[in-house]
């Protein structure tokens, strides 16, 4: 009989093992809480270590070939006819009886079906409420009819009720009848063989971080952000401006701003010494300079020549954790001992990057709360037979670590639920 | 109205004997509040946190313990009104919980003397009491006097905060229970840069000169924020910014100053006993006090 | 400030390591955050308490000698900002002591310290203070148990050291 399994969360993890276990055979319902799959990778425009566009790790039918590229804006993943993928969809409870598990799920409505909608965005084009984008760094707006990004999987807008009026105008304009005012939440329960956690994780806001002053200056980014003005898909067009809309010429990041820190995040985040070097060598192409302050840099072998580059691009390294960052004259003044020189440095720039932690997800959700560890991330094998987890849900990673954590996941359970290995 | 609390009063050496004024405007207050505080005569010196520690550790936090150890049998909380007092005992009460080592080694000299040290001894200081135990609605009540229009900068000094495992304060940088209080006064808190910063006192012994330029630039930023008055806790950021203050604003600008009251002082006066801070005024506050009571003058 | 060869037997190190909480100085990442959050430092770039701290580090006990480390405050603005929550002002507070021996102590440390040992308290009380207490209304607190003080101290020999250190000063001064 064919196997059953749920797969929560929809990053690039989470499509992984789905893609792999449905090309096995494996019925995989897939369940991402936001409106469009591929989690943290939907905001970072390029990644290391080949330069590549963080949503064309989608790795499609073929098996275990984890690091080829095939574009998730034109994967099957919607097609596949043993994968079921619920957006907008939370989970409420997981129960265990008679060697299965129940998995009840609340799938929100969208208000665009799917199956009509044919992605010619008139509708948002009629929409006359303009709201903040999430997804933009300054100030640019998004409709109450929207697409998060361009190629978000699915294709088709959704709307967004808090802000919609109901004036009925996308309706109207709508020639294939595919918007639903009405549309209604749905509920429903599966029964799987096995559960998979790729639940990821999410950059942490870092308003609460003692000392480096992130609530008071828009000057103030994160990682995270600093990826969306570099992103030529961006509200910024790729642009690296500053509050106040000037290109910045100077930039600082301070590393481990939260992570490896007693009163913090204690861990270290593992992959963001690695994409602040991809952002400074980015910026430095712009001919930006950059300074980062470091404790040490963590760099995985596989990406060792973003170092190379940005040593040969001029990219200045500080080793110091800085003690603040002020807000002097309006601009972000990092203080900070160069340890190398013994001399302490008050470091003004135009932004000053963050590389806040990185913190799992699933610790949010108290249906999830059982099968964590310590932290908030998981195991691989929760539970033989049972319940795994792969991706950055099991501990902070890179992309070809979370891939191939999910291959071995998809291997793992294929052969746990066949009865064989 | 409810029945009499009684705290362990530890006295300390700075403010029986150089600042009394202190411990008469504390004892009033609390009285109001039916808080009495009773001294033991078997207290010592706490000792001091900023320069017996480094003649020698073991010394300090043994004869620290000692006191922690009298307080102990009289079975009651202990209040310090002193901060260096409450840090020191707090401190040598925390380590001892934490260390059995350090523990026993301390247990082995106090019996010669028929004490013995559990770590399990309440301390508080005066913010733990108003705050916590009094809380602001009682004082509130109280507060017969409000002190509108005026604006103060609480300077909580290092001491009483630090380090919050052993004081068990609400924030090490960014406190709020005497902001908390002087609200309830009825008057506003300044704000000002670097809230927790040092007002300069320890390093008078070894280096007045750059003591003088940290309590210069605790003082010019106070400024900046409009306050008319600093309110202190601890005697010797009393201290340092009150009778120094002239040596340290020097540095900036000679024409400059700025009244520091005691938090006890500024209670008393908003639930109705100025005339008592008057009384001392004349001789405890170097800086002048009378024109900020006269301003208050039209509410109290 | 140059970091010294470190005395090959790592005596100094040892024995901050053995104090209490003497080895949280292990768990210092030489990070730098508290140089750049102490205020001394702000002020004196030859303060440095992360070079102190390698120095511990390093078993280089001229840090012990050092003038320098009495101007610490104690305010522990470094131990609040620092991400492995080192006890920096205790460790300074052990270079003191262990330095007390070749005699780098500030005098009005000495005074406090015997004062102490002599009246329970850091200062002289005096009839005026007495009486004013009392004016005030004021309880009276009694004579400190001077004789506790030496029985509790008798081991560590408290008393035998400050005897040494002020025959190197040549006796008490006024605070
Ligand atoms: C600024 C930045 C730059 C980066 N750059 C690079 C780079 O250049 N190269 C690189 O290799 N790595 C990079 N990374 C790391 C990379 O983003 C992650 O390794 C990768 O995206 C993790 O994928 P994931 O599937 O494990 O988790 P995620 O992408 O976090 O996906 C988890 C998904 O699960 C969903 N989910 C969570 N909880 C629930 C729930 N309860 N119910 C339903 N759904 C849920 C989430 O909505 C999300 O869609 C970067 C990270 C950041 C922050
Ligand atoms: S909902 Fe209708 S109008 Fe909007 S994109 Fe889809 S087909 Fe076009
Ligand atoms: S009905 Fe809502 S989403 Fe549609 S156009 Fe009007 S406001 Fe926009
Ligand atoms: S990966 Fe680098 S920046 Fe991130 S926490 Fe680890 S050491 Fe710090
Ligand atoms: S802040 Fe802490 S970890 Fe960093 S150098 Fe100072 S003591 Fe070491
Ligand atoms: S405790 Fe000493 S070393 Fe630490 S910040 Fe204060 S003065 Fe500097």
């Amino acid at each position: 009989m064919t196997k059953t399994v749920v797969v929560i969360g929809a990053g690039l993890a989470g499509i992984q093992v789905t893609q792999q276990l449905t090309d096995l055979g494996v019925t995989v319902h897939l369940i991402e809480k936001e409106s469009i799959i591929g989690g943290l990778a939907t905001h970072l425009g390029r990644v290391f270590p080949t330069g590549d566009c963080a949503l064309c790790l989608d790795a499609c039918e073929e098996l275990f070939d984890g690091h080829h590229r095939r574009c998730q804006y034109r994967s099957l993943l919607t097609s596949k006819k043993n994968l079921k993928l619920y957006t907008q969809t939370e989970i409420k409870s997981i129960t265990e009886a008679d060697g299965k598990i129940s998995v009840s799920i609340k799938s929100h409505p969208r208000y665009v079906l799917l199956d009509r909608c044919v992605v010619c965005l008139e509708c948002i084009n009629v929409c006359d409420v303009e709201i903040p984008d999430e997804y933009a760094i300054r100030g640019g707006t998004r409709k109450a009819i929207y697409r998060p990004i361009s190629q978000g999987v699915p294709l088709a807008p959704l709307i967004d009720m808090d802000h919609c009026t109901q004036c009925g105008k996308c309706v109207e304009v709508c020639g294939v009848d595919a918007i639903d005012l009405e549309d209604k939440a749905k509920t429903r329960t599966i029964k799987a063989d096995a559960l998979i956690l790729a639940t990821g994780v999410e950059e942490k806001i870092p308003l609460n971080l003692a000392g480096y002053a992130y609530s008071e200056s828009d000057d103030i980014i994160t990682q995270r952000e600093l990826a969306r003005l570099i992103d030529p898909a961006g509200d910024t067009n790729g642009q690296v401006i500053t509050s106040s809309g000037d290109d910045a010429a100077k930039v600082t990041m301070v590393l481990c701003a939260g992570s490896r820190d007693l009163e913090a995040t204690e861990y270290c985040s593992q992959a963001c010494c690695t994409y602040s070097l991809k952002h400074a060598n980015m910026l430095r192409d712009k001919e930006i300079d950059v300074t980062i302050c470091y404790m040490d840099l963590r760099v995985q072998k596989a990406s060792n020549h973003y170092l190379d580059l940005a040593r040969k691009k001029g990219v200045k390294f500080l080793r110091g954790k800085p003690d603040k960052v002020i807000v002097r004259d309006g601009k972000p003044t990092a203080i900070v001992e160069d340890t190398q020189t013994q001399q302490r440095m008050e470091i003004e720039s135009d932004l000053v990057v963050l590389a806040s932690p990185l913190s799992p997800l699933a610790s949010q959700s108290e249906v999830l709360a059982d099968f964590l560890g310590e932290y908030g991330f998981a195991s691989r094998v929760i539970k033989e037979g049972r319940v795994y987890a792969c991706g950055t849900a099991t501990g902070p990673e890179d992309i070809p670590t979370s891939i191939a954590e999910a291959n071995a996941i998809a291997l793992r359970v294929y052969a746990d639920l066949e009865g064989g290995r | 109205m409810s029945k009499v609390k009684t705290y362990t009063y530890f006295p300390g050496c700075m403010i029986p004997f150089r600042l009394p004024h202190f411990e008469l405007a504390a004892r009033a207050v609390l009285k109001k509040f039916d808080i009495e505080l009773e001294a033991n005569p078997g207290h010592a010196c706490c000792p001091e946190p900023t320069t017996f520690t480094g003649v020698d550790f073991e010394a300090w936090v043994t004869l620290a313990a000692r006191n922690v150890a009298v307080s102990e049998t009289t079975g009651l909380e202990t209040l310090s009104l002193c901060s260096g007092c409450f840090h020191t005992l707090a401190v040598a009460n925390h380590m001892v919980q934490e260390d059995e080592n350090l523990k026993s080694r301390i247990n082995e000299r106090l019996k010669t003397v028929g004490l013995k040290v559990t770590g399990n001894l309440i301390v508080k200081n005066i913010l733990h009491v108003l705050h916590g135990d009094v809380g602001l609605e009682r004082i509130k009540k109280e507060i017969t006097h409000p002190l509108k229009g005026l604006k103060f900068a609480p300077h909580y000094g290092c001491h009483l905060v630090r380090p919050l495992e052993a004081t068990h304060m609400d924030d090490a940088e960014q406190p709020k229970w005497m902001d908390d209080i002087i609200e309830v006064t009825g008057a506003e808190v300044a704000d000002f840069e670097d809230k927790m910063s040092c007002c300069g006192a320890p390093i008078m012994p070894s280096d007045a000169d750059k003591a003088f330029t940290l309590t210069a630039d605790r003082i010019e930023k106070i400024r900046a924020s409009g306050a008319d008055a600093i309110i202190v806790v601890c005697p010797t950021c009393y201290t340092q910014l009150e009778t120094q203050q002239k040596k340290a604003t020097a540095k900036f600008d000679p024409e400059y100053s700025i009244p520091v009251l005691y938090l006890g002082e500024l209670l008393a006066i908003s639930m109705g006993m100025k005339d008592m801070v008057i009384s001392n005024a004349r001789r405890y506050h170097r800086v002048k006090i009378g024109p900020l009571l006269e301003k208050i003058g039209g509410a109290a | 400030m140059a970091i010294r060869r470190s005395t090959s037997d790592l005596t100094f190190r040892n024995w901050v390591l053995e104090q209490p909480e003497g080895e949280t100085l292990l768990r210092c990442y030489q990070c730098g955050r508290c140089t750049s959050a102490c205020p001394v430092a702000a002020i004196d770039n030859s303060f440095n308490p992360r070079l102190f701290l390698q120095k511990i580090l390093l078993a280089d006990e001229s840090l012990a000698e050092e003038q320098l480390v009495w101007t610490c405050l104690t305010c522990e603005q470094c131990e609040v900002r620092c991400p492995e929550h080192v006890k920096i002002p205790h460790l300074l507070i052990l270079a003191k002591v262990r330095g007390l021996v070749g005699g780098n102590i500030p005098q009005a440390a000495l005074d406090r310290a015997r004062g102490i040992l002599t009246g329970g308290r850091i200062i002289m009380v005096n009839e005026s203070m007495l009486k004013t207490r009392n004016k005030m209304g004021l309880p009276d607190l009694g004579q400190p148990p001077v004789d506790q003080i030496a029985s509790v101290l008798k081991e560590i020999g408290l008393a035998k050291k400050l005897e040494k250190l002020e025959s190197v000063y040549g006796g008490e001064g006024n605070e």
